[in-house]
């Protein structure tokens, strides 16, 4: 045993004084009595009875000294040699990735069990050894900047919570590295399960690895993968995965749930170190979610130690659901085209019937025009006569020189070099925006009028070679996406951790998302504002809201679908890159402090001189004269 | 009347002079008094009949029983008594006592004026031969004989003159005075008990006198429960004697224990010797002590 800072043991000459202003105190108070005559006799019957009597009146003092001299002890710091995992200047990666919460150690969790592994490791520290501690999970994060106290050390180990999502080593490592380049004794201790991938994209690290495994099992169910299509016509198919990265055949329950209702639960059996598809076609036509569920069978022996990837979750693919009306007297070109393209469902009505009821998307009026126009979005192809939001000219057959507006969106890929067009005829409409134009006028124009989206034709088809090319169905699926757009995502399957950018209507008032733990965010009304708050796998709700109100709602999962973190069997050894590190072995010296235990002895002890103290100095309490009071009634004789 | 006044108050008075001291054990008063005696007697209160024996006064003859049933039959009345009083307060220099900060009423020394001022009264009234006497340390200071209410004042001026000085001791003291007493009587002593040499022999004195013998130990209430603590000198106030006492709760536990051991033991020699004991705390009203605590002793009636 050795002391840190053997000067402070010069606190204990801080005993001299203490002697001697015990000796000072020691003169007594004089104070009157009416009769000493009882004290006397108590005071010979005390000190005749009991010879330790002189000892006790000194125990004040003795507690003192001794508390003096822990205290003295404690300030210099003593500590003792003990062998240690690594010293000197230390980057520690806390793994916090999803398979950190299997529950295969004694501690709880194998994060449970890093936490105390660092806290060891910190407890064996050498004076002047420096730490940083760095949580890695999806974004590593920095607990801790180097520091020494190993106070804010424990302190930043014992606060670290595991993520649910995929550890990002290769940002971690980096981050470390970049902390040690200057140091002299640098290392880099990494406490995990060693569920770090292969890939080979490790930077330099400047000084030594050490790794430290956690966790003893690789019992481990998960659902891999969770998926359903649907075809317009067809009921929607799931396709499921189980794999079992266990090196036991393992029993489990596949239950799934549809809209939050269990639709089905079977019982399989899947091999070791095998995967079993679970492919369904009985889903119902109409739904907004599932989640599918692994649980035990009750008997089954089989422990499955990691419980984040018992569960999957997924949205019903966005299906045809932009209803067009064709109003036309017959037009082969527009119907094709229309059913060509995927999610628009088309409705034909006839100019002789005149527009049926009905809420449409998109109203097309092919050469026909109603006598008011209807209030929704409309494609009006070669109109007949002029209307309330448009003049008709005359017919032009200046039809060279085409030009398309390459910087409007709704143009991107379109070309129109190579069409003909026989005549058109000019229109006027201030609203709208020529999209295409030859010298004769406007070919197509687009804008909004009285609330709706509305697009221009001003030629027939049928006098034109555009059906034909292969511009009309990019032009046909540009102009709808216009008129409506897709859904906010572009996906509706996400992973942990993976940020996921919304597109927002023109007319979104308030965007909230609804996490599934039920907590809900508030989004910035931004034009592609990114979500990135899905720590949490399970099902999001997005509703866009106006004046509070809920006028449209949307889904999409957010799942762990992470091979990687599913296979929680622990490493004995990593490789980084092309370096293989082996589990770390306590082979450097530190040094293990235990100033706090003689503090809290110390505490203690002045408890008990205080406790002495007040024994001796404590004035009587009033109500035992008063006990004194009712008890005289009670003497026997009287 | 002023020092009346202070010692107590006219509705206390009126209290008392419907009081009357008893000595049960003592025989024979010399002049008539205002008590009953159980002698038979001469009063007006008819006590029993018996047989007529010649040499009977014949006024005492009850006539009509001898008309009745031809047998002569003597009425026979209960006799009236004085009786001695001897009154004794201890004047020592620790009755002069009172605790620290507490209530001045509480004084011991005013407490036993009080009671001893209070005993005379009813005496006086009842007609009884009082004699008083305080002690301080070898010296006695005494008062009377004196019989009939007319002694009140002077009484009340002696009480109010006394003083507590010296140190007392009880054996020798109670030994004089009881040398001089020539009645049996009742004998009220009125003291703290704090007397190195003791009180047994004092009081034996008294006993052997044909004495009826009370004893109304008084103690101030930081005297059975100490309130202070600590490192302490006690300086005895009496004899100026030091004891240093290292104060802490099991000391004054076991001072308290020796506290109600001491009283206890006074009791069991006192009920041993046929004498009253009354413990009177000062915190208690000093009245309660004449009017309930010495009546039930059959000292005051």
């Amino acid at each position: 045993m050795s002391f840190l800072t053997p000067l402070a043991l010069l606190v204990g000459l801080l005993a001299i004084p203490i002697v001697l202003l015990y000796m000072l105190r020691l003169r007594r108070r004089e104070t009157s009595v009416s009769s000493t005559y009882l004290w006397q006799q108590i005071v010979r019957d005390r000190e005749a009875n009991t010879p330790w009597q002189k000892l006790r009146r000194n125990l004040l003092l003795l507690l003192q000294l001794l508390l003096l001299a822990l205290l003295a002890f404690a300030l210099a710091r003593p500590y003792i040699n003990v062998p240690a995992v690594t010293t000197g200047q230390i980057a520690l990666l806390l793994d916090a990735s999803a398979s950190m919460n299997a529950t295969d150690t004694d501690s709880g969790s194998r994060f449970a069990a890093a936490q105390r592994i660092a806290n060891d490791i910190i407890d064996t520290m050498n004076a002047g050894d420096q730490m940083t501690v760095i949580r890695v999970a999806d974004v590593p994060e920095v607990l801790t900047g180097y520091t020494a106290d190993s106070a804010v050390l424990h302190n930043a180990i014992n606060t670290a919570q595991p993520s649910n999502a995929l550890a990002d080593w290769t940002a971690a490592l980096t981050l470390a590295a970049a902390g040690g380049a200057s140091a002299d004794n640098f290392n880099v201790l990494i406490i995990g399960d060693g569920g770090i991938g292969a890939a080979s994209e490790f930077p330099p690290i400047p000084g030594d690895i050490e790794f430290v495994s956690v966790g003893r099992s690789d019992a481990n169910l998960a659902i891999t993968a969770l998926a359903a299509r649907g075809l317009p016509g067809q009921n929607p198919e799931l396709f499921a995965e189980i794999t079992n990265y266990s090196s036991t055949d393992a029993d489990t329950i596949f239950s799934l749930s549809v809209d939050g209702a269990l639709f089905s639960a079977e019982r399989y059996t899947i091999p070791a170190r095998g995967k079993l598809p679970v492919v369904s076609s009985a889903l119902p036509e109409n739904y907004d979610t599932l989640q599918a569920a692994l649980t035990s069978p009750t008997g089954s022996s089989f422990v499955d130690y990691l419980a984040e990837d018992n569960a999957a979750y997924a949205v019903a693919p966005g299906l045809g659901t932009r209803n067009v009306l064709l109003m036309s007297t017959g037009n082969r070109f527009l119907e094709q085209v229309l059913r060509s393209l995927p999610g628009v469902r088309i409705f034909q009505g006839s100019p002789d019937i005149g527009l049926p009821a009905g809420d449409f998307d998109l109203v097309i009026l092919d050469g026909w025009l109603p006598n008011t126009l209807p209030q929704n979005d409309l494609l009006i192809v070669n109109p007949p006569s002029s209307s309330s939001v448009f003049t008709l000219g005359e017919f032009t057959d200046q039809t060279s020189g085409i030009h398309v507006r390459r910087d409007d969106p709704r143009m991107t890929f379109v070309d129109f070099d190579a069409v003909n067009i026989l005549r058109f005829r000019q229109i006027e409409a201030d609203w709208a925006e020529p999209l295409i134009s030859a010298e004769g006028g406007a070919l197509l124009l687009a804008g909004e009028a009285d609330g709706r989206q509305i697009a221009i034709l001003p030629f027939d088809l049928h006098e034109s070679d555009l059906p034909l090319q292969i511009t009309f169905p990019i032009l046909m699926t540009s102009l709808l996406e216009w008129y409506s757009p897709e859904d906010v995502f572009d996906r509706n399957a996400f992973v942990v951790g993976e940020p996921v950018a919304l597109r927002l209507p023109a007319d979104a008032q308030g965007v909230r998302i609804t996490l599934p733990d039920g907590t809900s965010r508030e989004m910035p009304l931004q034009a592609n504002p990114v979500f990135g708050d899905t720590e949490q796998p399970g099902l999001y709700t997005l509703d866009l809201t106006h004046l509070n109100q809920t006028i449209d709602r949307a889904y999409f999962s957010v799942n762990l679908f992470a091979p990687l973190e599913s296979e929680i069997t622990p490493r004995t050894s990593l490789t980084l890159g092309q370096i293989e590190i082996t589990g770390g072995e306590e082979e450097e010296i530190g040094q293990y402090e235990f100033w706090g235990w003689l503090a809290l002895i110390a505490l203690l002890l002045l408890l008990i001189e205080w406790s002495v103290y007040w024994q001796r100095t404590r004035a009587p309490i009033r109500f035992r004269s008063l006990d004194l009071q009712s008890g005289r009634q009670k003497q026997p004789g009287r | 009347m002023a020092d009346s006044i202070q010692l107590f108050d006219e509705s206390t008075q009126r209290k008392l002079e419907q009081l009357i001291l008893r000595a049960s054990q003592v025989r024979a008063g010399a002049i008539k008094g205002e008590r009953r005696s159980n002698k038979r007697g001469t009063s007006i209160e008819f006590a029993d009949y018996r047989s007529y024996v010649p040499g009977d006064d014949l006024r005492r003859v009850d006539w009509n029983i001898y008309a009745r049933a031809d047998r002569p039959l003597t009425k026979l009345y209960e006799d009236e008594e004085d009786l001695a009083v001897y009154l004794l307060l201890d004047g020592s220099a620790s009755m002069d006592w009172s605790s620290e900060g507490g209530d001045p009423q509480h004084q011991k020394f005013l407490y036993a004026r009080r009671l001893f001022a209070g005993l005379a009264y009813i005496s006086l009234v009842t007609n009884d031969r009082l004699m008083m006497a305080a002690i301080n340390g070898d010296q006695l200071s005494s008062f009377g004989p004196a019989r009939g209410r007319g002694f009140g004042v002077p009484m009340m001026r002696y009480v109010g003159g006394l003083e507590a000085r010296g140190a007392t001791d009880l054996n020798s003291m109670l030994k004089r005075y009881a040398l001089r007493t020539s009645r049996p009587g009742l004998v009220v002593l009125i003291s703290d008990m704090f007397s190195p040499q003791g009180y047994l022999d004092g009081i034996t004195a008294f006993l052997s006198k044909g004495c009826e013998v009370a004893v109304v130990h008084v103690l101030s209430p930081d005297e059975i429960e100490p309130p202070m603590a600590g490192d302490l000198r006690l300086i005895d106030v009496e004899t100026g004697a030091g004891q240093e006492v290292s104060l802490d709760g099991a000391m004054r536990d076991l001072y308290m224990r020796r506290m109600t051991e001491w009283r206890d033991g006074i009791r069991m020699d006192c009920a041993r010797r046929g004498v009253h004991y009354v413990f009177a705390p000062t915190s208690t009203p000093w009245e309660k002590v004449i009017l309930y605590d010495l009546r039930r002793f059959g000292v005051v009636k």
